[in-house]
């Protein structure tokens, strides 16, 4: 009875209605489309940034990444990259072993890190052979090759073809020394990744540095982040077997997600006060037309209806109006992120900001069932709780009192 | 006869401001199964604020007031709601019906708020309606009948959960002279053939004229209480 007549009264104003069920329809579609652009924005940002070196998960030596020490290594990692392939949302695994040596050309010398990576597995996991301007990306079978971020080729003036030597420190002690010669130069769009590393073939590495046939760290991809993310606790007792050590996106690349956090924040605030805002407008709306209903409440507490019947009416009317306009944002909100989706949203100017993290200049928003309920939903509770107002106001009326009122 | 109302030394004062004003001074009053009443008296003289107080809309400042032998000054807020859904009828001078709701749905309101079943409640109010001879109007909102029709609607609603006494607040205060007398005429019919108890706070000589007792309210006390035969009441 309450929910029929509480929809019917809602639909007594209807230009009133219509503007209330519009702040709440649009605000929804906003929080749809801003969090699913956000959500596709961080999920380029992560997989573009990971995509480049780190891959979306490694496993290390216990204590390596705090101490990069090339002597915290892992032998025999054939059967263990054999396991890791074979877990569900793994696609590949590549095996690394780095470095810090001082590169020369001539009077010209820097420092770098030097990596030594698979070609061929490296290509499954890392795109940074995609960011190669000149000359080519190391190739299975390649010996003394290296490739060359753009930063350190411009300071070491080298160009494809050229030769530089390398002097470092081996994995025992030794001198680990080489010529190497320059098969491409990289440009990641990263000035420091630019500027400070090298690239070259694994099995020349583990001869100079004296690996012994070890690597320092497994880095793993698999076809989206999530799917990585989610074998986390595989990868985990994989590493534990080994006495290792997983390690997910967010220990990779920690200022990443703590820009995304920080991010995050800022935008809830965004987000909590456009509900606040319209839950104040929704709020405001109804208190109005109980004060303008109040002698017909006084009717109806004449007739017989207790006075939380009535306040669970009007709060069943306010549900109403934030359920039906939550639901047109939902929908409104999903089908232009769903058009988004489709045809990218481009940023243009933003080419050399987005170039940083890798990533394009256009955005593809995410529609996820979070992006397009958390908003909507967010201003439905909203509105609800807030309707114990009115709630509270309707159950303190008195018959005599509330039929008096003009 | 039985009491169906008995007040025994009503007094109410309303507070304005810092002042004191009685509206009630001690009423003595007992309305009886079967009684037309009416209920007259200049403006202020307090006929509407005892008509609230037998209706249990408003408490007493002092005093006891029973309906049924049901004492009212005993009962809360909600206790009252259920009394007066379930023994009051109430007819209001500017109708009061929901006005989202369909003439048999404004007379099945009262029968849903008493979780009378589906089926019963709609054939008690369609028969209500034609007691009022509004069957051929019952889809009708309040907004598609005439000032009339709606009254007559709002004695059908006051009427269908079988109460035992309507309470009508200047009922054709509203009203031109055909329709007033024909609203007159349907309560005097329902209080004849189905012995409906009704208590009128009136003005209207129409009404007053019609009724079978005269209670006459002036400076918050009964000034006069006269029943008379219905040749009288003409």
């Amino acid at each position: 009875m309450l929910v029929g007549l509480a929809w019917r009264n809602i639909w007594r104003q209807p230009h009133r209605t219509a503007l209330s069920l519009g702040s709440i329809a649009i605000a929804g579609t906003i929080t749809v489309f801003l969090l699913a652009l956000q959500q596709g924005a961080y999920g380029t940002m992560k997989e573009s940034v990971l995509k480049l070196m780190d891959g979306f998960a490694q496993l290390q030596p216990p204590g390596y990444a705090d101490d990069p020490d090339i002597r915290k290594s892992i032998p025999d990692y054939g059967p263990l990259i054999a396991d890791l392939v074979a877990l569900p949302g793994v696609t590949a695994a590549t095996p690394r072993a780095a470095s810090y040596a001082i590169l020369s050309n001539g009077p010209q010398s820097y420092g770098a890190a030097i990596i030594g990576i698979d070609p061929a597995s490296e290509a499954k996991v890392s795109n940074l052979g995609s960011t190669v301007t000149a000359g080519r990306y190391l190739q299975p079978g390649d010996e003394n090759a290296v490739v060359v971020g753009a930063g350190l080729a411009r300071n070491l003036k080298l160009k494809p073809g050229d030769s530089l030597t390398m002097l470092g420190s081996a994995q025992d002690g030794s001198i680990a020394a080489n010529i190497l010669k320059v098969a491409g130069i990289f440009s990641t769009g990263s000035p420091d990744l630019d500027r400070q590393v090298v690239e070259m073939p694994l099995a020349r590495f583990q001869q100079d540095f004296a690996m012994s046939g070890s690597v320092n760290l497994i880095a793993v991809s698999g076809e989206r982040l999530s799917d990585i993310n989610a074998a986390i606790p595989s990868l985990a007792r994989i590493a534990r077997k080994h006495d290792l050590v997983a390690r997910d996106w967010t220990q990779l690349q920690p200022a990443l997600h703590d820009a995304i956090l920080l991010d995050g924040s800022f935008s809830a605030l965004l987000y909590v006060s456009l509900v606040i805002i319209v839950v104040f407008i929704i709020l405001n709306t109804l208190l109005m037309s109980v004060l303008e209903r109040t002698r017909e409440f006084g009717m109806l507490m004449a007739i017989g209806m207790k006075p939380r019947q009535i306040g669970r009416m009007v709060w069943l009317e306010l549900l109403f109006l934030a359920g039906t306009g939550a639901v047109i944002g939902i929908a409104a909100g999903s089908a232009i992120t769903a058009w988004a989706t489709r045809q990218g949203i481009p940023f243009p100017g933003a080419e050399a900001l987005f170039s940083q993290w890798n990533m394009p200049s256009t955005l593809y928003p995410q529609l996820s069932l979070l992006s397009a309920t958390a908003g909507p939903l967010a201003i439905l509770v909203s509105v609800a709780i807030a309707g114990l107002i009115p709630y509270a106001r309707v159950r303190r009326l008195e018959p005599v009192t509330a039929m008096r009122s003009a | 006869m039985t009491a169906i109302v008995d007040c025994k030394g009503i007094t109410k004062h309303y507070r304005q401001g810092s002042i004191d004003v009685p509206a009630l001074r001690g009423v003595d009053l007992a309305i009886e199964q079967g009684d037309f009443a009416s209920l007259a008296g200049p403006s202020g003289s307090g006929k509407t604020t005892l008509l609230n107080i037998v209706g249990g809309l408003d408490r007493p400042t002092d005093g006891t007031i029973s309906i049924d032998g049901q004492d009212l000054t005993a009962l809360d807020n909600e206790d009252l709601a259920d009394l007066r859904l379930r023994k009051i009828g109430f007819v209001f001078q500017a109708y009061n019906l929901i006005p989202v709701l369909s003439a048999v749905e404004n007379v099945e309101f009262t029968l849903q708020l008493m979780d009378v079943p589906a089926a019963e409640r709609r054939e008690r109010a369609k028969e209500m309606l034609q007691q009022v001879g509004l069957e051929s109007m019952e889809n009708r909102r309040p907004s598609r009948l005439s000032g009339g029709q709606q009254q007559r609607v709002a004695v059908a609603r006051a009427l269908a959960s079988r109460p035992s006494i309507v309470l009508a607040d200047e009922p054709t205060a509203n009203l031109d002279t055909q329709t007033a007398e024909d609203l007159i005429a349907l309560m005097s019919r329902l209080n004849e053939r189905y012995g409906v108890t009704f208590l009128m706070a009136t003005h209207d000589d129409r009404v007053i004229s019609r009724t079978r007792r005269h209670i006459v309210i002036a400076d918050g006390r009964v000034a006069s209480d006269e029943r008379r035969t219905l040749e009288m009441a003409g």
